[in-house]
C-alpha cells in the first residue's frame, strides 16, 4: 500500500483500508503527446505518450486517466493501468504506455491516434500493489488484467525500479510467477515483454490453442498445492476469475491482493462512481471507492 | 482589472466560479488539481442527517456528451461532515457552501439548527432535488413545500440561503418564486435532468438506480433556457449550472441572467478547469471593456415575442 504518511490525515477506518490510500496529491493533469502506437495482439494495443511528471512518480499498479482532448462525446476520461516507464538518453523516466482492448467508443477513437497526437491524462491514480517482500510471489493475469504485471515483475525482479522517491525492495522474492489467461492464443499481449530472467511465465487458454488448455486458476491451483512455502498472490482480470482466485487463495489461507476496475467518471475520488462492497466487520459492508481506495484491495476484504 | 466579486443577497462572493455539489467530492480529492482560494466557492458533496450507502452500482453511465449517474447521496451523515471535513473544507481559503438533503422539513430544520453556530459557513444550499433519492416527498416539485422548507431553514440558522432547484416540473419560475417567497438569497439552477440508459439486448437498464441524472454539455441548451425564464420571473439571484466546460459557457449564463455559475461534471474530466475559468472571466470581461461582473449579468438582448411558456 502507498505510504500512509503521504496521504491526506484522516482516521483508518476500522476496515483498514484507508478512505483516501490512493489519492496522490502530487498527481498531474496534463497534455501528452503520443510517442508510439502498435498493435499487441488481436484488437489490443500499446500506446506510449511523454509525460515526465507522470513518469517520474508512478508506482506499479497504479493507473492513469486518458482523455481524448476537444470531444464531447466520449466526453470522460478512461482509467488505464501503468504498462512500463521508459526513460531518456540521461536515464530520466520520460514516458509511460498502456495496454488496451479496442471495445466501445473511446477506445475506438483512440485505437486511431497517430505519434504526435496529443491526449489529456492525469494521474498518477491510486494506490498500487504492496511491495514485494521474500516470498514468492504469483501474479494471476486474465486477459488485458496482464497490464498492471509487468511494472510490478520488473521491480519485484530487480530490473527497474519505479516512484520518486525511488523505492526500493527490501528482499527479492524467493520466485516470480505469471499465471496469464486469455481466451486464445491470438489475445497473448506483450510475452516478448515477459520474456524476463527470473520470471516463471505459464499460460493457459480457453481453447488449448497455447499452454494449459482452461482456466488460469488451474495455474494457480496446482502452483499453490506444489509450492512448499506459501507465496502472496496479486491478481487482475475479469470479475468472475478474481473471485475465483479469492475463493482459491483464501481456502489455501494464501494472502491475496486484487486490482479491480469499475467504471469510473473522474479517477480521483470525486465523484463516487466506481464504488464496490468491502466488509467493514463479520456483518457490515460499506460502498468504498475504487480509484482511491484501491484498485487494489486485499481480497478478504471483498464482499462480492 | 474587472472586479470580479458578486453579491447574491447576503451572500459575498470574491468571484462568480463556483464548484457543483457531488462533483468536488470533499475538496481533498481535488488538491492536485485546484487552487482552492481562487475560486468564488466550494459546494461540496451533498449531505445528509445520517449516513447513506447511496444505490447499486453501476452508479454512472456515459451517453452522448453527457453523463447519467444514481449515486444516490453516498455520504458519511452530518456527524461526520462536521467531525471530519468541517475543519479541512473552512481552510480552503474560499467560500464554503454546504450542500445539504433531507427527508421532510423537519429534518432540513435539524439540520440548519446543527449547523447554524457555524460561523465560517458562507451559505446553505438546500438540495431539495436530487432525483435519485427514495422515500423522501420530493419538496422541489412542490411549490408549498418549497416555499415551507425555504422559510423553515430561514428561521433556524443566520447562513444565506441557496435553494437548488430541479428541472423535472412544469415550470421551475413557480417554484424559484416559490424558493423566493420562502426567503431564499438565490436559487442554483439545474440540479440534473432525469434520464435512463439501457442495454436492450440484456433488456437491462444500464444503472444500478434504474433511473439517473443527466449532466454534462448535453442539458446546457436546457439549462441556459430554465436560466432564462427564471430571470424573468423572479427577483433573486440565479446561480446557472448546466453543462459548463468552456468561459464562453459561463459567459453565456450570466448574460441570459445568472449572477454566478457552478462548474459540474467538467470537474471530472478536466479536474483543472475550474481555477482556469477564474482567470479566462478576468480576461474576457477585460477584453469586453466590462468593469464588474454585474455589468454582463442579464445583458441578453432578446427581441420578437415573448416565449409562450414564461411563467
Amino acid at each position: 500500500m502507498s505510504d500512509p504518511q503521504s496521504t491526506t490525515s484522516y482516521d483508518q477506518n476500522p476496515c483498514g483500508i484507508h478512505p483516501y490510500g490512493g489519492m496522490n496529491q502530487r498527481a498531474v493533469h496534463k497534455s501528452a503527446v503520443v510517442v508510439s502506437h502498435e498493435p499487441m495482439a488481436l484488437n489490443t494495443f500499446r500506446l506510449r505518450m511523454t509525460c515526465p511528471e507522470l513518469a517520474r512518480q508512478i508506482v506499479p499498479g497504479q493507473f492513469f486517466m486518458v482523455r481524448l482532448p476537444g470531444l464531447s462525446d466520449p466526453l470522460l476520461g478512461r482509467p488505464f493501468a501503468l504498462f512500463n516507464v521508459f526513460y531518456d538518453a540521461n536515464g530520466e523516466p520520460t514516458d509511460v504506455d498502456f495496454g488496451y482492448v479496442v471495445i466501445g467508443k473511446m477506445t475506438h477513437l483512440l485505437s486511431q491516434c497517430q505519434p504526435g497526437d496529443e491526449l489529456e491524462i492525469w494521474g498518477p491514480l491510486g494506490n498500487g500493489f504492496p511491495l514485494p517482500d521474500g516470498r514468492p510471489l504469483v501474479l494471476v493475469a486474465g486477459g488485458i488484467g496482464q497490464t498492471p504485471f509487468l511494472a510490478v515483475a520488473r521491480e519485484a525482479l530487480r530490473l527497474q525500479k519505479y516512484g520518486d522517491p525511488v523505492r526500493n525492495i527490501e528482499a527479492t522474492p524467493s520466485s516470480v510467477t505469471l499465471c496469464y489467461g486469455v481466451r486464445s492464443s491470438g489475445y497473448l499481449a506483450g510475452l516478448d515483454d515477459f520474456t524476463l530472467s527470473g520470471l516463471d511465465m505459464q499460460i493457459a487458454t480457453d481453447d488449448g490453442s497455447r499452454g494449459h488448455k482452461g482456466f488460469v486458476t488451474q495455474l494457480l491451483a496446482k502452483i499453490l498445492d506444489e509450492q512448499s512455502d506459501k507465496p502472496v498472490v496479486y491478481c487482475c482480470g475479469p470479475e468472475p476469475m478474481m473471485q475465483a482466485v479469492a475463493e482459491l487463495t483464501a481456502s489455501r489461507e494464501t494472502p491475496c491482493w486484487l486490482s479491480l476496475e469499475t467504471p469510473m467518471a473522474c479517477g480521483f475520488g470525486a465523484c463516487f462512481s466506481c464504488v464496490i462492497r468491502v466488509k467493514m466487520n463479520d456483518r457490515d459492508w460499506d460502498y468504498r471507492r475504487v480509484c482511491v481506495e484501491g484498485p487494489v484491495f486485499p481480497a478478504e476484504r471483498l464482499a462480492w | 482589472m474587472p472586479e470580479l466579486d458578486v453579491e447574491l443577497n447576503r451572500l459575498k462572493l470574491k468571484n462568480p466560479i463556483l464548484v457543483a455539489s457531488g462533483t468536488f467530492g470533499y475538496a481533498r480529492e481535488m488538491q492536485a488539481y485546484t487552487d482552492f482560494s481562487r475560486l468564488g466557492g466550494i459546494v461540496p458533496k451533498t449531505v445528509t442527517p445520517l449516513p447513506r450507502p447511496g444505490n447499486p452500482p453501476p452508479r454512472t453511465v456515459e451517453t452522448s456528451a453527457g453523463l447519467l449517474n444514481s449515486i444516490g447521496l453516498d455520504n458519511d451523515g452530518l456527524d461526520v461532515f462536521l467531525e471530519k471535513h468541517l475543519d479541512y473544507l473552512c481552510g480552503l481559503g474560499t467560500a464554503l457552501i454546504v450542500n445539504i438533503a433531507a427527508k421532510n422539513i423537519d429534518e432540513f430544520r435539524t439540520m440548519a439548527e446543527r449547523l447554524a453556530p457555524e460561523s465560517r459557513i458562507a451559505a446553505l444550499e438546500l438540495n431539495i432535488s436530487c432525483p435519485n433519492v427514495s422515500g423522501g416527498v420530493d419538496m422541489g416539485s412542490d411549490p408549498q413545500l418549497t416555499e415551507a422548507v425555504v422559510k423553515a431553514v430561514r428561521e433556524a440558522c443566520p447562513h444565506p440561503i441557496i435553494a437548488k432547484l430541479t428541472p423535472n416540473v412544469t415550470s421551475v419560475p413557480t417554484i424559484a418564486a416559490a424558493a423566493a417567497a420562502g426567503g431564499a438569497d438565490a436559487v442554483a439552477l439545474i440540479n440534473t435532468v432525469q434520464g435512463m440508459a439501457v442495454d436492450w439486448r440484456r433488456r437491462k437498464p444500464r444503472l444500478g438506480g434504474i433511473l439517473g441524472g443527466l449532466s454534462g454539455p448535453a442539458i446546457k441548451p436546457v439549462a441556459l433556457r430554465i436560466v432564462y425564464q427564471v430571470a424573468r420571473a423572479v427577483s433573486i439571484p440565479i446561480i446557472g449550472i448546466g453543462g459548463i466546460q468552456s468561459i464562453d459557457d459561463v459567459m453565456d449564463f450570466l448574460v441570459v441572467g445568472a449572477s454566478a455559475v457552478q462548474i459540474g461534471t467538467a470537474n471530472f474530466y478536466n479536474p483543472t478547469l475550474a481555477t482556469q475559468l477564474v482567470d479566462e472571466l478576468d480576461r474576457c470581461l477585460e477584453a469586453e471593456k466590462c468593469q464588474r461582473v454585474q455589468d454582463v449579468i442579464g445583458t441578453l438582448q432578446a427581441d420578437g415575442p415573448v416565449p409562450a411558456c414564461n411563467r
